[in-house]
C-alpha cells in the first residue's frame, strides 16, 4: 500500500494487527481513514485511522497541539480534511454533516459561541429546536444538578458554568455519540467530579459511544475502555485498555557484566532505565515470552509489574530510542508474513 | 456496603471490585442472600464505567460468590474460603515480601527467620 500524498515523518502502519495501533473487528461508531490535514506547509494530521467501536468509552490522548481538536473538528465538519475521510455512525462527516451533527452531542474545547447576549434559558430553547430527540425533563434535571442560573446571560458565565451549559446541550438530546473535547479543562476538582458522575449516570441510562479528548488521561481512567494516543498528528497507539494493561509491562532485573539485551527485547522496548548491574525496561509484548527471553539472556528478573494509565501514556508518548526499533521490527515482520 | 477502588492502580478495576466483594463475602461483611448494589448505583458511586461493574459481577458469578437473578438484582451466596484460595492469598503475600526483601538484599531464609521472630515478639507484646 502506497500513499500518493507525501506525509511527513515515518509512515504509520495503520493496518498492522497485534501492534500498538490496532484495527477493531467490531462495529464502529467513529472511523477515519487516512485522515490528513495540512495547514499551509505543515501537516497537523497525517494518515490517522481513528476507530471508536460502538458503545465504547474511548479516550483520545495526546499533548497539546497533537491533533486531537483538529480530528474532532473534522468529525463535526467544522473544518475539512486535506486527505482521507471520516465517518460517524456510517455517515460521511463532510457529505452528510447535517445528519451527523444531529446525532452527535459535542462539547467544544473553546467556548466561543457568539450568543453572548442570550440568557441560558433562551440558548437552551433555541438549541433544543434543532434536535427532535431533545428530552426536556432530562434537560431540566441536568440544569438543577449543574446549578445553572437560567436567567443569566451567556457572556457573564464563568468558564466552568459555560462548560456545563455546553455539556447539558450535548447530553439532553441523548445522542448515540458524544464527543467531548477537553471537557474538564478549566473546571475545579469538585466540578470535575460532578461531570464524571453525570457522564457515568448518562451512559448507564442511555447507550452511548463516547469519545473524550484529553491531555489528562488519568481523570477518565475509570471510565474508559479504549484509548487512542496521538502525537505530532499521527496515531501512536489505539487499543482496548485491557490489551494495554496486558501487554505493557515494566521488567526489573539484575544483569551480569557485559550483558546485552536480546534482539526480541530490543524490538519490544519502549523505555529503559539502567544502572550498573540492573535494568528497568518498559516492554510491549507477551509477558511469558519476554520473561523467558530475559531469563535465557542471563538476566535475573525480580519484578514484572503493570503500569497505571499515566505511566503507560508516558511510555507511549515519550518512548526513547527503543521505539524506533519497535517500529522497524513491526515493519519487518509484516514484510515476512 | 462500602467498596473502595483505586482507579489509578495498575490492577484492573473489575479485578479490584471482584477482590473487594469476594473478601467482604468471605469475612461475612456481606451476608448470604444480601442484595448487592445495582450496576448503575455502584458505577455512579465509584464513578466508573457501568460495563466494568457488569464484568465484575459476571466474574463473581463464575466464581460462585454471587448470583444474578433476572430482573431482581445480584445477590451474595453463602461462601466459605477454600483451602486453595487461602493458599493463593498466602502465596501472594509471600511473593510481595520476597520482592521487597530482594530490594534490601534479604534472602528468603532470612525473611523466614525474620517473620518467626516478628510474630514471636508481636505475640509476647499482646500477652
Amino acid at each position: 500500500m502506497t500513499n500518493a500524498i507525501p506525509f511527513p515523518g515515518p509512515a504509520l502502519r495503520s493496518d498492522a494487527d497485534g501492534t500498538l495501533v490496532q484495527r477493531f473487528d467490531r462495529e464502529l461508531a467513529i472511523e477515519s481513514r487516512m485522515l490528513g490535514k495540512r495547514y499551509r506547509r505543515a501537516w497537523a494530521l497525517s494518515d490517522v485511522a481513528l476507530q471508536v467501536p460502538t458503545g465504547a468509552v474511548s479516550l483520545f490522548v495526546g499533548p497539546n497541539g497533537a491533533g486531537k481538536s483538529t480530528t474532532i473538528r473534522i468529525l463535526l465538519d467544522l473544518t475539512r480534511a486535506t486527505t482521507g475521510e471520516a465517518m460517524v455512525l456510517g455517515h460521511s462527516a463532510s457529505a452528510e454533516s447535517t445528519w451527523v451533527r444531529r446525532h452527535v452531542g459535542y462539547v467544544p474545547e473553546q467556548l466561543d459561541w457568539g450568543y453572548g447576549w442570550l440568557t441560558v434559558a433562551q440558548l437552551l430553547t433555541y438549541h433544543s429546536r434543532y434536535y427532535p430527540t431533545w428530552d426536556d425533563a432530562y434537560a431540566q434535571r441536568l440544569s438543577k444538578a449543574f446549578n445553572l442560573q437560567l436567567g443569566q446571560t451567556m457572556r457573564t458565565l464563568s468558564k466552568g458554568q459555560g462548560r456545563r451549559v455546553h455539556l447539558l446541550m450535548a447530553l439532553a438530546h441523548r445522542p448515540p455519540v458524544l464527543i467531548l473535547d477537553e471537557p474538564t479543562d478549566g473546571l475545579d476538582p469538585l466540578m470535575r467530579e460532578g461531570v464524571l458522575e453525570t457522564l457515568v449516570e448518562h451512559i448507564a441510562e442511555s447507550p452511548t459511544t463516547l469519545l473524550i479528548s484529553t491531555h489528562h488521561a488519568y481523570e477518565f481512567e475509570a471510565l474508559a475502555d479504549h484509548v487512542s494516543v496521538i502525537r505530532h498528528g499521527t496515531l501512536q497507539a489505539q487499543l482496548p485498555m485491557e490489551t494495554l494493561r496486558e501487554r505493557l509491562r515494566r521488567y526489573q532485573a539484575r544483569i551480569p557484566a557485559q550483558w546485552e539485551a536480546p534482539t526480541a527485547v530490543m524490538k519490544a522496548l519502549l523505555r529503559r532505565k539502567s544502572a550498573p548491574g540492573e535494568i528497568e525496561y518498559t516492554l510491549w509484548g507477551d509477558e511469558t515470552e519476554l520473561t523467558a527471553v530475559l531469563e535465557q539472556s542471563g538476566a535475573t528478573l525480580w519484578n514484572v509489574s503493570r503500569l497505571n494509565l499515566s505511566d503507560a501514556m508516558i511510555a507511549l508518548l515519550d518512548p526513547d530510542d527503543g521505539k524506533q526499533s519497535l517500529r522497524s521490527a513491526q515493519e519487518d515482520s509484516r514484510g515476512i508474513s | 456496603m462500602l467498596i473502595a477502588v483505586d482507579p489509578h492502580s495498575p490492577t484492573p478495576l473489575y479485578a479490584q471490585i471482584v477482590d473487594e466483594i469476594q473478601r467482604a463475602v468471605a469475612l461475612g461483611r456481606i451476608a448470604p442472600d444480601e442484595l448487592l448494589p445495582s450496576v448503575r448505583q455502584l458505577a455512579v458511586d465509584l464513578r466508573i464505567n457501568p460495563s466494568t461493574v457488569v464484568q465484575a459481577y459476571r466474574e463473581l458469578e463464575r466464581l460462585g460468590v454471587v448470583e444474578m437473578r433476572k430482573g431482581l438484582g445480584t445477590y451474595a451466596l453463602r461462601k466459605k474460603v477454600t483451602a486453595r484460595e487461602r493458599r493463593a492469598i498466602v502465596r501472594e503475600v509471600a511473593e510481595r515480601a520476597l520482592r521487597d526483601g530482594f530490594r534490601y538484599g534479604v534472602t528468603a531464609a532470612e525473611l523466614l527467620e525474620g517473620i518467626r521472630e516478628a510474630s514471636r515478639t508481636a505475640l509476647s507484646k499482646r500477652a
